[in-house]
């Protein structure tokens, strides 16, 4: 019996092939570094731990073709619902929206992404658990299982996509640690017999009915949509499990709906970490905390951080450093491109949270048949503050 | 750490474990060999209440 361990070498290691990881194996392998691309699961994409909703411009922005294989439904419309059922409308054209234009098929989308990495010449192993991390002179040690058979991955640079347990980053010594305060719970049901007001509308719940986030729905076609929501533990003395099974009792449109698939993922809403890279390693997405803390989408701000990281990552091995002060850039990138929106996000579920569910019904009942594509962001404010005075001290600076 | 049946692997009790002891596999949760402190911010944050201290 040969009981040698098999030893791989590799220029790039990337591990977790969601949206980020895929992204950044390609753009690394694009680059010209050789990459192989790990994931635990044996089937790529599945389960899906995500409402599945991203924005047009933010995949035109990473240069991906929309493909019918894996765009369930197209969304222009936005509807937001108050704790005693008042909504409002918003529409695509007149208000920037984020995570809304097309609502995915994750596990075929996520599959895709991870087979465009092949295709740029990266190599993928499926079934494939990382296990331990240590960091050497001028590599990374990576003990991992593949296939049942224990494995030693050497690679001169270690990209971290494993979602928001990142174990990768701490291994490395950075602070991944998500505090309970920013790590949203979030459960949904795939649906079918759904009866939706606009098949074309993602659908937004705020109040009690989710302490710490919002419930949603999020068309997926016909009558098919992924029912969820998000909450924070400490808000609340039920799970997210028993919110999600009260909100599809009382909620109007799943009153007929039959779940088909169940999910489940922690989503970190506390804003990015103030250090996603180090010596020979950076961490991408959910494990960088790279989430609207608003919305908690990350796919688009997951990919872009991908993309970037896989270029720096390729440049590091063709200069032959791939210590921080190399890998730095990435950081600096990114943050360049989404702190300040960050911020705003922050800012405004700062607010958002701190609105009970009668402060939600007069707002709402404020705004019920506005038409928003008249009302400036100033004349917004002044509209908000009137019927909430705090908005101007929580929201004043973002507008 | 008891591991009910009703555990998805999800992943979040990992993300919030000050000592990085849980390994989450496509199938699995193991809590590892670091002496755990019994913080227990595991089993506040599981979406589905599905851990439970032992004995």
């Amino acid at each position: 019996m040969n009981m040698k361990l098999e030893t791989i070498e590799t220029d790039v290691l990337v591990i977790g092939a969601g949206p980020a990881g895929s992204t950044a194996a390609k753009h690394a392998a694009m680059g010209g570094a050789e990459v192989l691309l790990v994931d635990k699961k044996s089937e790529i994409g599945t389960p899906k731990r995500c409402a599945e909703g991203v924005s047009k411009n933010g995949l035109e922005k990473l240069g991906i073709k929309p493909s019918h294989r894996w765009i369930a439904a197209e969304m222009d419309r936005v509807r937001l619902v108050s704790p005693s059922g008042i909504d409002v409308w918003l529409n695509q054209e007149n208000v920037h929206l984020p995570e809304t234009g097309y609502n995915l098929e994750r596990k075929v989308f996520d599959k895709h992404m991870a087979m465009d990495a092949a295709r740029a010449g990266s190599q993928i192993m499926v079934k494939t658990l990382a296990k331990e991390l240590t960091l050497k002179d001028d590599y990374v040690l990576v003990k991992a299982e593949s296939m049942g058979n224990h494995i030693e991955i050497k690679s001169k640079i270690v990209i971290g996509a494993d979602g928001p347990e990142s174990r990768v980053g701490r291994w490395a010594g950075l602070k991944s640690t998500s505090k309970p305060k920013n790590m949203e719970s979030g459960v949904q049901f795939e649906m079918v017999g759904v009866e939706l007001e606009d098949t074309r509308a993602v659908e937004f719940y705020f109040g009690s009915v989710a302490p710490g986030g919002y419930a949603w729905i999020f068309p997926k076609g016909d009558d098919i949509a992924n029912v969820g929501l998000g909450i924070i533990n400490s808000m609340t003395s039920k799970n997210a499990y028993h919110h999600l099974l009260d909100f599809v009792r009382e909620c109007k449109a799943t009153q007929k709906a039959v779940s088909v698939e169940f999910n489940v993922g922690g989503i970190p809403v506390g804003g990015p970490l103030n250090e996603f890279v180090t010596d020979n390693v950076m961490l991408v997405g959910d494990a960088a905390g790279q989430v609207n803390p608003l919305t908690g989408g990350g796919i688009i701000s997951g990919m872009q951080a991908g993309l970037i990281a896989g270029e720096v990552a390729a440049n590091a091995i063709n200069e032959g450093n791939c210590s921080l002060e190399n890998l730095k850039e990435y950081e600096t990138r990114w943050v360049e491109e989404n702190s300040l929106s960050f911020q705003k996000y922050l800012k405004a579920k700062e607010y958002l949270l701190s609105l009970s569910n009668e402060e939600l019904d007069s707002i709402a009942r404020a705004f019920q048949g506005s038409d928003f594509e008249r009302i400036g962001p100033m004349e917004l404010l002044g509209k908000l503050v009137k019927v909430s005075p705090k908005a101007m001290v929580k929201l004043g600076k973002i507008f | 750490m008891i591991i009910s049946e009703f555990c998805m692997y999800c992943g979040e009790c990992a993300g919030v474990c000050p000592r990085n002891l849980i390994e989450v596999g496509e199938n699995t949760l193991k809590f590892g060999q670091k002496p755990c402190k019994n913080c227990q911010i595991c089993i506040q944050v599981c979406p589905v209440s599905a851990l439970e201290v032992e004995g």
